[in-house]
């Protein structure tokens, strides 16, 4: 069974659906990637998969347990992770704060220390800045800080939302290296991008979605040898 | 002259303090979750008869009655929030306003029903003392004391703890905390508490130094809004300075024009400050 199962999500805004029956699995250890234009629920997805906005129909099965109406902030005590579209980092706050503020839920907290410094590691960057305000750092530094924020909840599947936005290339590939990493260390992961090359080209196993609606899913070297793909998001 | 003017700035700074953590409730609610409270002026008149009904009735001294009207006033801000303000919290401002206004008529209602409306006096006298030709009373110094101790003990837990930590984050971005496990809406209600738990505070220090009524607490809710314009939101120490100055202004005035220009001058202040500068003299806020 799937890590996390999305199984025929339906939601939307008010009145607007966005969302039409959107079906998704993420397997264990696997990186998945769901790519796509902007503006066709890319977010929504990930929004309606935290709680932040409210199935209309559907279910998602988080580690066997059904959580498609369980609170955001229980899930994310239970270890499911996202990474928001725009950083939504706490400005105010230190990045250290910000830091101590990943690791808020009770399992995260006591490996606080130990990840602490794996983030560190990860990003020195980030501890030569641990006292600044979070506001204050460059947009690729903030890029950065949500990253390890995400790390420090400790994930059992971690989602990014548009990674790659607004970010120099350098800083792309900077962080796809994380995620290289990660992957490595066989975490579960959800990428959902813009940059549906890069998406796919480190993705195992990719959705293409359109108008709100699954168009095509399947391994990520068979998706991005697609014709439609190529055409349509290549630019081949 | 000199000798009035020193007397009326002293006495009206010391009074500063406790306006500053009135204040403090209320930019601690505003900025945390965008709600103007409209009870706190009966929750400061409640924190006043919890001081009276301990003393009066108990013989308990008001200092340490303090304790246990900040526990109440806590407890009744969580109560408050949750059958009030929470339905209604992303609903647009009019519904927090009237759903908080609504409170304010049913304390007003109900206290009015028990105490009547006569005004009510803690008659608990620390003495006071003499500083060259200034005479100041003593329970203006200690409600002063009062005052710092709680503005420090506020930002220990705000910048110090982890649930202090927690309502700053649902403060600057409340979906964000939500994803990272913080249960934003107990730290709505908890921050709801805090804010109404120091409205009780500084009406029970009031309460050692002036006769009031259930209808009391409406000028020290009006000067706190006041204060908060002038020291900014969400900002403790700003609404402590904010305090201070409408203080010291109070102490001012009277020395040179009548007693009765205060509130007008302090309102055209107000509206002065909203026209210049609307993220408050200290404010870093946009």
């Amino acid at each position: 069974m799937a890590f996390l199962e999305i199984d025929n999500i339906s939601s939307g805004y008010g009145e607007v659906q966005i969302l039409w029956d959107v079906s998704l699995k993420l397997e264990r250890g696997k990186l998945t990637s769901l790519v796509g234009s902007n503006g066709v629920g890319k977010t929504t997805l990930l929004r309606t998969v935290m709680g932040l906005v409210k199935p209309w129909r559907g279910a998602i099965t988080f580690d066997g347990r059904e959580v498609a109406r369980t609170a955001p902030y229980a899930k994310a005590s239970q270890g499911l992770i996202l990474v928001p579209e725009g950083r939504q980092l706490f400005t105010d706050m230190s990045v250290y704060e910000n830091l101590e503020m990943g690791a808020f839920t009770s399992r995260a907290k006591v490996n606080f220390q130990d990840n602490l410094e794996r983030i560190y590691t990860m990003f020195p960057i980030l501890k030569e800045r641990s006292g600044q305000r979070a506001g204050t750092l460059s947009g690729g530094e903030q890029q950065m800080l949500a990253v390890a924020r995400g790390l420090m909840s400790q994930p059992e599947v971690l989602m990014f939302d548009e990674l790659s936005l607004g970010l120099a290339p350098f800083l792309v590939l900077e962080l796809f290296e994380v995620l290289r990493r990660l992957k490595a260390e066989g975490l579960t992961m959800l990428l959902v991008e813009q940059n549906v090359q890069l998406a796919l080209a480190i993705s195992d196993y990719a959705y293409v979605l359109a108008d709100g609606r699954v168009e095509l899913e399947g391994p990520s070297r068979e998706v991005a040898q697609n014709e439609h793909v190529r055409k349509a998001y290549l630019g081949i | 002259m000199l000798d009035i003017l020193v007397a009326s700035l002293a006495d009206g700074l010391l009074l500063g303090f406790v306006y500053g953590i009135a204040a403090m409730g209320l930019s601690l609610i505003w900025g945390v979750m965008d709600v103007i409270n409209l009870s706190h002026g009966p929750i400061i008149a409640l924190g006043m008869f919890g001081v009276y009904l301990a003393f009066n009735g108990l013989g308990w001294n008001p200092y340490l009655t303090l304790l246990l009207v900040a526990v109440m006033g806590l407890l009744l801000g969580i109560v408050i929030y949750g059958v009030a303000v929470h339905r209604v919290l992303n609903a647009p401002h009019l519904s927090t306003l009237l759903a908080t206004f609504s409170i304010n008529m049913i304390i007003i209602g109900v206290g009015t029903a028990l105490f009547t409306t006569s005004p009510r006096n803690v008659d608990f006298s620390l003495g006071s003392f003499s500083l060259g030709h200034i005479t100041l009373p003593w329970a203006r110094v200690a409600a002063a004391l009062a005052a710092v101790l709680v503005t420090a003990l506020l930002y220990l837990f705000l910048y110090r703890t982890r649930p202090g930590k927690a309502i700053r984050a649902v403060a600057n971005n409340r979906a964000a905390a939500e994803l990272m496990g913080i249960p934003a809406s107990r730290v709505l209600a908890l921050s709801f508490g805090l804010g109404t738990m120091l409205a009780a505070i500084a009406g029970g220090l009031i309460s050692t130094f002036f006769p009031f009524t259930i209808l009391a607490g409406g000028r020290y809710e009006l000067k706190s809004f006041v204060i908060c314009v002038l020291g900014g939101l969400g900002n403790p120490l700003g609404a402590l300075i904010g305090g201070l100055l409408l203080g010291a202004l109070e102490g001012i005035i009277p020395a040179f024009i009548e007693t009765s220009w205060v509130p007008v001058l302090e309102f055209v202040l107000f509206v002065v400050i909203l026209l210049v500068r609307p993220s408050g003299l200290l404010g870093s806020k946009s």
